[in-house]
Formats: structure tokens, C-alpha cells, sequence
């Protein structure tokens, strides 16, 4: 007798159904708010109380929309730039470094390369700046896979290391602010290198990127042939060929282009939000940015809701502790679990459990005889 | 937990840089008679910490002064987030929403918080902030910060007497003023009581890696010492130190809870001594934006009940340099003055001469006795 | 094995096979492709369950529920794709099959097994190198040596030389020899007479999911085994299907020129070894061979999928030699892949985003870097209309289109542009009947248009009713060409076999149109 597990197999379904779409990820959120619901109550909350505070410390009043806001930006941006590798099947897990690297050759525009510059030369530098900084970061594992066939996903995660550390160098070392009594970091960038504010709130031009970035990455990729040959290469590197697509350039643009994105984010972060170059910039954009792809389906669109959704979660996660006074460490363990309901409906909208059936013994005898 | 979590307290340099107010202040009675405001609304007090309040460190000294705090005035509320990372999104947006949230006081406790705690301060200017090992101030920004050198030097004395081998080990985060200070200041009572002995230090990198912490002690027991003290915030090295048979000196707890038979004192914090201060002038009005620097006579910094190892001659000597301490009659400028000569023997404070709040506050040089490099 | 049947989908593999085999005897299964060899071996060694018909072993009836049930009854495979692990080492390796020896991972008394066994049988092989280390001879000895460690004492190779090289097929030929010599029953696949001649001691033949005949080496000889393995009712054929419009169509200039072409297969080893050949416009030539005889090396190489190891590709006169897929699609050549779900359509895209494979780079579906959403939903449109492919929108993945459909959207798309040559491999393996006729029309009339067509089959049938001449590949070289018209089907099936002096054979050769020999 085969084991019974072994009959279950979860088997691709042909194509995924367009309610399903919608409604497995609703109803991944429900249940689990549900199990979190149980957790919280465990810990002596209520747990609708505790959604209400999250809910209104996210979203429920002007301050809590703008920091969401805020906490989108470097979350779409990422998450868009790890989308446009992951579309090719290429495995960028080096947002982080990425994005560190923005915001290194940007802070350097902001000190060093132009610090007298006005706003209106010295941000656009700074922009490019990051976007240079970011792609040349993509480009290195990008050429050693196109010309050498070297797993990016390891050296992406390599260099992030190495992005990090060079940070953590620099402000220790070489740009450690003079006036600061041996504290890393670097000096404040003058203001003219500061991004300018949305609204008074903390709200800067960085989301109005990630935003227009997304709808530039929907034209590219619905509408464009460059779009169309990244998608083809995604899914087939046989039929690339055949179809006579320029495989190595193409792994270069689409390692650039994800790597200026996140760079893009580290860019608009230094100079948005802290004005200077420190330790521990990002907690983690670059990995959070895989997640926000994959949830996000790899869509622009996508990307757009979950770097938004999750924004909320990070935002309205600290209110448990600071009005419910629960242990921190409620609010990333509720993150979880909302990920790993999400990723697991996304699986059932892909694939469905089968029980295949074992030949029938009656049908096997009957034929030994 | 990373380096910029904590620092220094005001220096007049700052002031230029700042543009903002500074007072500096030698210390601050604690304020016994306390009297909590009565009736009325109670007001709301934030603490933003850096790491789990379960940490055994330096976040769990401060929460101990949070609950202090708490039983002293009943007609406060304290509310706290813990495990707040010290990047500018993420701590001025959770320092801006106790704000929002209608925090009458605000504490952030890491170096780290220190300009999105002014960026915040600006836009609520009704509300009071006290960034914790800071320099920057505002019209609504005050700092507090301790000089821990003080039981440091007197852990010093009983580690000088301790050591069999004259090797003392010291586990260290990073290469900051805020530790070479108290690295110097233990050496200072070292070699008070032992002219032989040496201290030896290795840097961690971390203030908050029990792994790393351990090992870094484990490497220093291997070299020779029997010693460990510490400037980090687990329990980690006095572990190792307890694995091996050795001595240890703890930091922000008393460690001897953990390590009963290894630890000879500990260094700690009495936060709660500047805090009630601190609310209690904020509901008289008499709260100014200083910059308090408190020590042993104020009881903002205490050295840890002594271990049963610790001979009773030591003990005593160390008790009565406690008592030195608690009456004002020993401080911070005592324990630096000269004659102190550098690892290379020349002399950097001269016979008679202490050292200055502005020397001590950006030191970034060993004193003879120190093995180990300041890594530039 | 007695009365065995194996239907996969609607393909009868095997119907009602009877099988022997004996201790001490090297047994040998030849037939061509899809005459259910593979699939009876499969069956034996535990992979398929037989859908009817029974196993026994040495007396004893058994059933084998998985390929280790069948090892605990002494029955192992060696595969043509060796399942080892290649980061760990021979002995490693071994062990992972071993569940029976025991909690404790013993490598040094299964290394000393390795040594003992390698010795006595002609195997040797380091216990302690890491597989990946070794070449594809050494591979296939763990093989072998991990089934005799695990107690195997049936052995059954699929086709076991076709991977070697000489030097190792001979040496592996005489470790079977041993083995029989031991008692062992030893059963192997191949396509090779000459190698089955000399090494069998007995032959079963298959043919079309039956067991054809089984026969001795001194019975017979290659000519009879070609025609036992071909060898059909020539009345099927007496009647050239397609004889009408191969008269009305004049033969054009040479649109398609090999010359010398040289390549190496996946494997490594060298796969074209020097290939002549000419298609005219207007004209069908017919590719016949054993599978695995360069083939798939030769369509694409033409097509600038495989770099040349030598020699040279014209296309209308202009040398594509390694020019590039991309070069060889724009001078006008249509290739219809062996595998198409692989390399020809992407089955997770959907169906207009397949049918623009080709053009999407040229206006009208592209005007700059955009593509025209519009022109590429009415180019969708026409190839499925104008070829009858049954999908139910543009935005259906192709993967879940029938095999039928999906290879019609291809041919749809690659004859789109009126190509002047066409590469098809296979082009209706696994298609319907209807699906089958279609692709047949429409490759008929593209050679009315004046298409020169390359079509490689194993199906001798589609060959003789498409084609104008057919030519033969074995071992990377072209052994003879023939006329497809009339075309003796017992020399076809002797050049398949690498018999090259078909016209020695007396009487009934005489009036059959001349073998051109060449290579």
C-alpha cells in the first residue's frame, strides 16, 4: 500500500481562476486576522481592540497616514526594483545592498561632489546619483551571471556584505561627522539637498517615484517589446534563444534597471527622511522588498496595495505596544502571519490539493491473474 | 543595538553646532520629598527604548526607572515601545506618534534618537523631550546622561585587588568616548590597588550580542586574564568568565544574579532618580531644557551589592571609597586627575590638574595601564 | 513477463507482451523508438504498473509497487539519465539506495564492497571520488555496481552504450558478459545490430507495442533484424499519399546548402560527423533515422540553436553558418521544434503573447519600443483562424491548450511569414489525428508555395507521404538518400541500421531506384 500522504500532490492548476484572484488573497487576510485574533486574545487583549489600534494608528488619523506613507515609499520602490529582476527569473535578493549603495554615491553628491550646489542642480544629481549607484550594484552580479553563468542570488547577497560594510565604513571613517564626538554618521546634508515635503508631514517626493515608477514598469511591461522579451526569458531561456533574444544584454538592462530602483530607494531615504548617511538606514527594505514582490503577484499594481498594506501593518504594529501595552514582539509576529496566509492562498490560487487515486487494487488483481 | 544608540552628554561645542540652548549642570539632588501632583488628569509619560525591556541591560535599567517612576506618581502614565530601531523613519515616526498620541514628557533612550528627537520637538513644542546621552537641546529638549566612571573606578580598585594573573580583561562595544571613558576611569582604580596589573580590551562591534560578547571573553580568559569586566549589555561575558572560574565585573544590572559565584560588582543605573526629577519639575513648571549629567551623589549611577568573594579588607576599602563617592568628597574630576600618563607613558594631565567637562567628554585616549588600540 | 499492457492516454506502449528471460543469459530488446522497449523495461523494473499481465520472477508471480520493491526482488535498472548525487562521493551514493544496511552510514565496508565487486567484474571506480568528478562510463559503473551491492540479480540496461564511447561501451560489453557468466540475467536495450550481435545471446524484437520475434544471433543476422524491427505490410504503402502534389510542383534552386556539418550533442560527444545535404525550393526532404543519431543536433544546428563544430549552413545562398538564431529567422527560415513546449512556445504565456514569438520586433506589432496592443490581438486572431487552433481566447496560457492546438499555433506562427525554408522536427509527435492532418495540409502547401522543407521523423509513414527524397541519418553521418517515391522500405530500414550495402541483397534490391551513398 503507497502511504496515504503520498497521494495527496499539489498540482498546478492550468490558469489561475480571475475571482480567485481576488478573493483567496481577501480571504487569506481574514483568517489571519483570525488566528492573530487568537494569539492577541491568548495574551489577555481584545483582539478587536487591538486591530482598532492598528487600524487607526495606520490609517485613522492624518499623522498616521503620512508616516504609513513614508514607510511605503522605500517598500515600493524596492519591492518594484527586486520585481522587474525577479519578472526574468533572476534572483536580485541584493536590494539591500542596492539600496545602500544609492544612498552612499547620493550622500556623496550631498557632501562631496556638489555640497554648494542649489536644490534644484543638487537633487536631480543626487537622483541620478542614486540610480547610478544602485544599477552599478545590480550590473556587477548581472555581467558575472550573463558572461560567467554566476548565480546571482548568491552574489547579490554577497554584496549586500559588502554594500553594508562600506557604509558602516564610511560612517566610521572617512565621513564620520568631525562635530559629532566619534559617533558614526555623517554630517547633515545641507538643506538644499533635502527632498522636498509632500504636505507638512514627513511625506517626501520619494513616494511620487515609486509611484510613477510603477506605472512606467506596467507601460514597460505590458506594452512594450523590451517588456515582452523580459517576460518570454522569465519563463523560457530555450525559447529566448529561438526566438533570437538578446539574452546577456538583456540580464544586464534588467540587473541595472533593478538595482537603480532600489538604489533609487536608498537615495530617497537619506535625503528625505534623515538628511545624512548612518548605520542601519534601512531595517531590511531589500529583503521586506522580495516579500512585497512576490505578494504584490510581480505586478506593478500589485506592488503598489502591498507595499502599502504592509506599510500599514509596520505603522499600526507599534500601536499595540504604545496604546495596549503588549510585548513588541505581537505586532512583526501578526505581520507573519498575515504573510504566511497571503503566500499560502497564493499557492491555492496557483495550485489545487488532488488525491490521486491509487490503482485500484480490485483492478490490479483482476489483471495478475 | 548598534553604535550610535548612546553617547555623551553635553559638551559647549555642542551648543555651536546646535544653535541651541545648553546648561551644563554638575549634578541634581534627588528628589526625596517628591510630591506627586494631586487629582486632575494624570499625564502620559513615554519611554522609547531600544531593545526588549527584558534585555538584562541597558534598556532594562531604564525600565526599571520607567516602573519606579510609575510607583512614585500615581498620577502618572507611562507608556512605552521597546525594540525601536534607530534609523530616522522608524524613530521619529514612533517618537512623533506619542507626541500625537498626547505624551506630556517624552525619553528616548539612544544616542541614536537624538535628531529625530529634536526634528519631532519642533513640532510640538508644548511637550517636553529628554533624549538620554545626547548632546543636542532645544526649547523643549533637555539631556541626561551619568558618569557611571564613577562606580567604574571603584569596581576598579576590587578588580585590582582581585587579579592573580595581572591580567584584566575588558569586553567592549565600541571605540567611543562614552566607553574609552569608562574603560580609563576602571583603569584609573586598577592600578590604584595594583600598579602590576593591565587591562586588556577587545572590541565587539555590538552592544547587544550575547554570542559575540561571550566569545570575545572567552578569548581574553585564554590570553591570560582572570578578570572580566564589560561595557556591553548582556550578562554574555560574566557568563564566560563564571564557565571558566574566573572574576568578573557586570555593567547596567546587577549581574550577580546571574552569575553569583563570578561577579565581583556591577556598575548600574538608578534612571528612576532623574526621571521622577524630571516629571516632577515638568508639573511644578520649573522644568528648564538642561543638559544633567548626574553622578554617585545625585544616586544616578551605584555600584551593585559586592560579591561573597571579595575579601572583608577589600570591601572595606571599597565601601569606604563608596561612602567618598556618595558624600561628594570623591567625583569624576578626583578619579581624572593627574598625574595621568597615556599607554605611552608621557603624561596628559598634569600633578593637581582635572581634567575638564569638555576633556572628558570627546576622550579618545587611553591611560597607561590600557592594552588595546583605539582604532582611528 | 506475460501478457503485459502499458496504455498511456490513448497510446497503447505495450499490448499484451510476452517476455523471457534467463539466468546466465545477456538478453537483448531492440526495436524502434516507441515500440514500447523502454516501457516494458520500466515495467519489469517497478517504475509503471502494467495496466494488465503479469511478472514473475524465478517461478515466484510478483507485483513491484516502486523501483525498490522491485531491487528487494532482484530487479534494477541502469537509466540513460543516471540518478546520482553529484556533490557525494561513489560510496556515498551507493549508500543512499542502501536503507537496509543499517542506521549508521558504513562507508568503509561499502567502499571495500565497491573495490571487491569493481575487481571481480570489470568495473573500477574510486569508492571515494565524488561523483562529479567522474565521466559518463564511470557514472554508469556506480550504476551497475550500486544494483549488484543492493542485490540485483536481473539487470536491465537501457540502451547502455548509446552514452559511451567506444573504448567504455567495449569494456562495459564484456562486464555484461561476466555477469552472465555469473548466473546473472542480464537484459539491455539497443538500437545497435552489430553490438546486439555480438554480445546477445538471445533477441527479442519489438514492434509497435509487440513482441515481434525472439531470436538467436546464429538464426539471424542484421539484414533480418532491420526487417523484423521495420518490417511491415508493404501494402500499407502502395499508394504514395501525397503523390499528387509532388507532381505538379517544379523543384527550385537550393534554398537550404549543409555542407560538412559538424557538431557535438549535449553529452559532449560529437553528434554530426560531417553532414552533406541540399533542399530545393518547392521541395521536401525527409530526415529518417534511429533516434539519438544526430538528429536533433542537425535542426539545430541549421537553425543557429547549436554552434557548428565544423563545416557549413547556406540559406539562399547566403552562409548562416553560426550566425545566430535570430540571423537564420530573419532570412526566412521557419523551425518547428522537437520539443515545443521547451524551446518553441512558453507554455505559462499566453496565447498571443506566443503567436508574436517571432514578429515582435517588426511593425505592424511594434512601432518603436511599443508593441500595438491592437495589431497584435489581429495577428493573434489570423494565425488561430487561419489555422483552425481551438483555444478559448488570446489570453488562454498555451499550456493548457491540447497538443494539437498548441503545436498548430506554432506552425501557424512559423509559416506566418511565408518562410522559403522550413525545419520541422517531429512536427506531429503527440498530435491527434485530426491535429495530424492538419499539419500535414499545411506543410503540403507551404511546399506548393515553393517552401523547401526539412522534416526529421521517426515515423516512417509521415516521411514517405510528405516527402520528395529521404534521407537517412546514423551515427551523425547521412548513409544514403532514396527517393521517397516507391521507396523500398526494407533498404530504409537497413540503412537505419547502419547497413550501407543495401544493394548486395540480391534480386528484389535490382529494380528498386539506386541508393545515393554519402559521407
Amino acid at each position: 500500500m503507497a502511504d496515504v500522504l503520498g497521494r495527496w500532490r499539489l498540482e498546478r492548476l492550468p490558469s489561475p481562476s480571475r475571482l480567485g484572484a481576488v478573493l483567496v488573497p481577501a480571504a487569506s487576510i481574514l483568517l489571519a486576522l483570525v488566528a492573530g485574533g487568537l494569539i492577541v486574545a491568548l495574551a489577555g487583549q481584545n483582539p478587536l481592540a487591538v486591530y482598532g489600534a492598528m487600524l487607526a494608528g495606520a490609517l485613522g488619523s492624518r499623522n498616521g497616514l503620512a508616516e504609513t506613507l513614508v514607510k511605503t515609499t522605500p517598500l515600493l520602490l524596492t519591492g518594484l526594483g527586486v520585481a522587474v529582476a525577479f519578472r526574468m527569473r533572476l534572483w536580485n535578493i541584493g536590494g539591500e545592498g542596492q539600496f545602500y549603495l544609492g544612498a552612499i554615491v547620493a550622500t556623496w553628491i550631498a557632501l562631496f561632489g556638489l555640497p554648494d550646489a542649489g536644490g534644484w542642480a543638487l537633487v536631480p544629481a543626487m537622483i541620478a546619483a542614486g540610480l547610478l549607484g544602485g544599477a552599478l550594484w545590480g550590473l556587477i552580479p548581472g555581467a558575472l551571471r550573463a558572461y560567467l553563468g554566476a548565480n546571482e542570488t548568491i552574489v547579490t547577497l554577497m554584496l549586500n556584505y559588502v554594500a553594508i560594510l562600506l557604509a558602516d565604513w564610511l560612517v566610521h571613517g572617512p565621513w564620520k561627522d568631525p562635530q559629532a564626538f566619534g559617533f558614526p554618521g555623517t554630517p547633515r546634508f545641507s538643506s538644499a539637498a533635502a527632498l522636498p515635503a509632500l504636505a507638512p508631514t514627513r511625506v517626501h517626493l520619494g513616494l511620487l517615484f515609486g509611484v510613477t515608477a510603477a506605472a512606467v514598469l506596467w507601460v514597460l511591461f505590458r506594452r512594450t517589446r523590451w517588456g515582452y522579451e523580459i517576460g518570454v526569458m522569465g519563463e523560457s531561456d530555450r525559447a529566448a534563444r529561438y526566438a533570437g533574444m538578446p539574452t546577456r544584454r538583456t540580464i544586464l538592462l534588467v540587473m541595472a534597471l533593478s538595482g537603480a530602483l532600489c538604489g533609487l530607494a536608498g537615495m530617497s531615504e537619506v535625503a528625505g527622511i534623515g538628511q545624512q548617511l548612518q548605520r542601519n538606514l534601512s531595517p531590511g527594505y531589500g529583503y521586506t522588498a522580495i516579500i512585497v514582490a512576490w505578494v504584490g503577484r510581480l505586478h506593478p499594481g500589485g506592488i503598489v496595495v502591498v507595499a502599502f498594506v504592509l506599510a500599514a501593518l509596520l505603522v499600526g504594529g507599534d500601536q499595540i505596544q504604545m496604546s495596549m501595552g503588549l510585548p513588541a514582539a505581537i505586532a512583526p509576529m501578526l505581520q507573519g502571519i498575515v504573510l504566511f496566509f497571503l503566500l499560502g492562498g497564493e499557492l491555492l490560487t496557483r495550485y489545487r490539493l488532488v488525491r490521486h487515486p491509487a490503482p485500484s487494487d480490485a483492478a490490479a488483481t483482476g489483471a495478475g491473474t | 543595538m548598534t553604535i550610535t544608540r548612546r553617547a555623551l552628554v553635553g559638551s559647549l561645542s555642542a551648543l555651536a553646532l546646535s544653535g541651541a540652548t545648553v546648561t551644563v549642570r554638575g549634578g541634581l539632588a534627588a528628589t526625596q520629598e517628591a510630591t506627586p501632583a494631586g487629582g486632575g488628569e494624570p499625564i502620559k509619560v513615554a519611554f522609547i527604548y531600544v531593545s526588549p525591556v527584558g534585555d538584562l541591560g541597558w534598556t532594562w535599567a531604564h525600565d526599571q526607572g520607567r516602573i519606579a517612576l510609575q510607583e512614585a506618581m500615581p498620577n502618572v502614565e507611562t507608556v512605552f515601545q521597546e525594540s525601536v530601531p534607530e534609523n530616522p523613519a522608524d524613530a521619529e515616526r514612533v517618537i512623533r506618534q506619542f507626541a500625537e498620541d498626547g505624551a506630556r514628557i517624552i525619553f528616548t533612550t539612544s544616542f541614536g534618537y537624538m535628531d529625530p528627537t529634536i526634528n519631532v520637538a519642533e513640532s510640538y513644542p508644548e511637550t517636553v523631550f529628554v533624549h538620554i546621552s545626547g548632546f543636542k537641546t532645544a526649547a523643549n529638549v533637555g539631556t541626561g546622561f551619568g558618569k557611571i566612571e564613577e562606580p567604574r573606578y571603584v569596581s576598579g580598585l576590587i578588580a585590582g585587588e582581585m587579579t592573580e594573573s595581572n591580567q584584566i580583561g575588558y569586553v567592549a562595544a565600541f571605540p567611543i568616548p562614552e566607553v574609552i571613558r569608562g574603560i580609563n576611569g576602571f583603569t584609573l582604580g586598577v592600578r590604584e590597588t595594583n600598579p602590576e596589573a593591565t587591562v586588556r580590551v577587545v572590541w565587539t562591534s555590538t552592544w547587544f550580542d550575547p554570542q559575540k560578547e561571550r566569545q570575545a571573553a572567552e578569548a581574553l580568559l585564554d590570553g591570560g586574564a582572570d578578570v572580566i569586566a564589560q561595557h556591553q549589555d548582556t550578562p554574555g561575558p560574566q557568563q564566560a568568565a563564571a564557565a571558566r572560574g574566573a572574576f568578573g565585573v557586570g555593567y547596567n544590572a546587577d549581574m550577580g544574579t546571574i552569575a553569583p559565584d563570578a561577579v565581583l560588582t556591577s556598575p548600574i543605573w538608578h534612571w528612576e532618580v532623574f526621571y521622577i526629577d524630571t516629571v516632577q519639575k515638568v508639573l511644578d513648571g520649573t522644568w528648564e531644557p538642561t543638559q544633567y549629567w548626574g553622578g554617585w551623589q545625585d544616586g544616578l549611577v551605584d555600584l551593585a551589592p559586592i560579591g561573597p568573594m571579595v575579601p572583608e579588607d577589600v570591601r572595606a576599602m571599597a565601601e569606604a571609597e563608596i561612602d567618598r563617592f556618595k558624600s561628594g568628597e570623591a567625583t569624576i574630576y578626583t578619579v581624572f586627575t593627574g598625574p595621568i600618563n597615556d599607554q605611552s607613558g608621557q603624561e596628559r594631565v598634569p600633578t593637581g590638574t582635572a581634567m575638564t567637562d569638555e576633556e572628558l567628554l570627546g576622550m579618545n585616549w587611553f591611560v597607561e595601564g590600557v592594552e588595546g588600540e583605539i582604532p582611528s | 513477463m506475460r501478457s503485459v499492457s502499458k496504455h498511456f492516454g490513448p497510446t497503447v506502449a505495450n499490448d499484451a507482451v510476452d517476455f523471457a528471460a534467463s539466468w546466465g543469459e545477456v538478453h537483448a530488446l531492440i526495436g524502434e523508438n516507441g515500440a514500447g522497449k523502454s516501457t516494458l523495461m520500466s515495467i519489469l523494473a517497478g517504475l509503471y504498473r502494467p495496466d494488465a499481465g503479469t511478472l514473475g520472477v524465478a517461478g515466484e508471480p510478483v507485483r513491484f509497487r516502486s523501483p525498490r520493491d522491485a531491487i528487494r526482488h532482484g530487479v534494477g535498472m541502469v537509466y540513460q539519465h543516471f540518478m546520482l548525487v553529484e556533490p557525494f562521493t561513489v560510496a556515498e551514493n551507493v549508500l543512499l539506495g542502501a536503507r537496509d544496511r543499517g542506521v549508521v552510514l558504513d562507508t568503509r565496508s561499502v567502499e571495500a564492497d565497491l573495490s571487491r565487486l569493481g575487481e571481480r567484474y570489470g568495473l573500477a571506480v574510486d569508492p571515494r571520488a565524488p561523483v562529479w568528478h567522474l565521466g559518463v562510463g564511470e557514472r554508469q559503473r556506480v550504476e551497475v555496481l550500486r544494483l549488484l551491492l543492493l542485490g540485483a540479480r536481473i539487470l536491465v540496461f537501457d540502451e547502455p552504450t548509446a552514452v559511451l564511447t567506444p573504448q567504455e561501451a567495449r569494456s562495459l560489453i564484456a562486464t555484461l558478459r561476466a555477469l552472465a557468466a555469473e548466473g546473472f540475467c542480464v537484459v539491455f536495450i539497443s538500437h545497435k545490430l552489430d553490438e546486439v550481435l555480438a554480445v546477445a545471446d538471445r533477441i527479442t524484437v519489438m514492434r509497435r507495442g509487440r513482441v515481434a520475434a525472439t531470436t538467436t544471433p546464429a538464426e539471424t543476422d542484421r539484414r533480418a533484424l532491420a526487417r523484423m524491427m521495420v518490417g511491415r505490410e508493404l501494402a500499407a504503402f502502395v499508394e504514395h499519399p501525397a503523390e499528387e502534389p509532388h507532381e505538379t510542383v517544379p523543384a527550385g534552386n537550393v534554398a537550404l546548402r549543409v555542407r560538412g556539418l559538424r557538431a557535438r550533442g549535449d553529452n559532449g560527444l560529437e553528434a554530426l560527423a560531417g553532414v552533406d545535404l541540399e533542399v530545393r525550393a518547392g521541395e521536401t526532404l525527409g530526415i529518417a533515422g534511429v533516434a539519438g543519431n544526430g538528429q536533433r543536433e542537425l535542426a539545430e544546428t541549421i537553425v543557429g540553436l547549436r554552434p557548428t563544430a565544423g563545416g557549413s549552413v547556406h540559406i539562399g545562398g547566403r552562409d548562416l553558418t553560426d550566425k545566430g538564431c535570430s540571423a537564420v529567422a530573419r532570412t526566412g527560415v521557419a523551425h518547428i521544434p522537437e520539443d515545443r513546449l521547451a524551446t518553441g512556445l512558453v507554455g505559462s504565456l499566453d496565447v498571443s503573447e506566443n503567436a508574436i514569438l517571432r514578429d515582435y520586433r517588426r511593425p505592424p506589432l511594434a512601432r518603436g519600443p511599443f508593441l500595438v496592443g491592437r495589431a497584435v490581438a489581429a495577428f493573434t486572431d489570423r494565425l488561430i483562424h487561419g489555422h483552425d487552433v481551438k483555444t478559448p481566447s488570446r489570453w488562454a496560457k498555451v499550456r493548457t491548450l491540447s497538443g494539437g492546438n498548441q503545436q498548430k499555433l506554432l506552425l501557424a506562427r512559423e509559416l506566418a511569414g511565408d518562410p522559403a525554408v522550413i525545419v520541422a522536427v517531429h512536427p506531429t509527435r503527440g498530435v491527434d489525428i485530426g491535429a495530424t492532418e492538419a499539419i500535414h495540409g499545411s506543410l503540403r502547401a507551404q511546399r506548393c508555395r515553393g517552401a523547401a522543407t526539412l522534416l526529421i521523423g521517426e515515423d516512417l509513414d509521415e516521411l514517405l507521404a510528405l516527402c520528395d527524397r529521404i534521407a537517412v541519418l546514423y551515427e551523425g553521418r547521412v548513409v544514403g538518400e532514396l527517393p521517397a517515391r516507391g521507396a523500398d522500405l526494407e533498404r530504409l530500414g537497413l540503412l537505419m541500421a547502419g547497413i550501407q550495402e543495401a544493394t548486395a541483397s540480391g534480386a528484389t534490391a535490382a529494380d528498386r531506384p539506386p541508393v545515393v551513398l554519402r559521407g
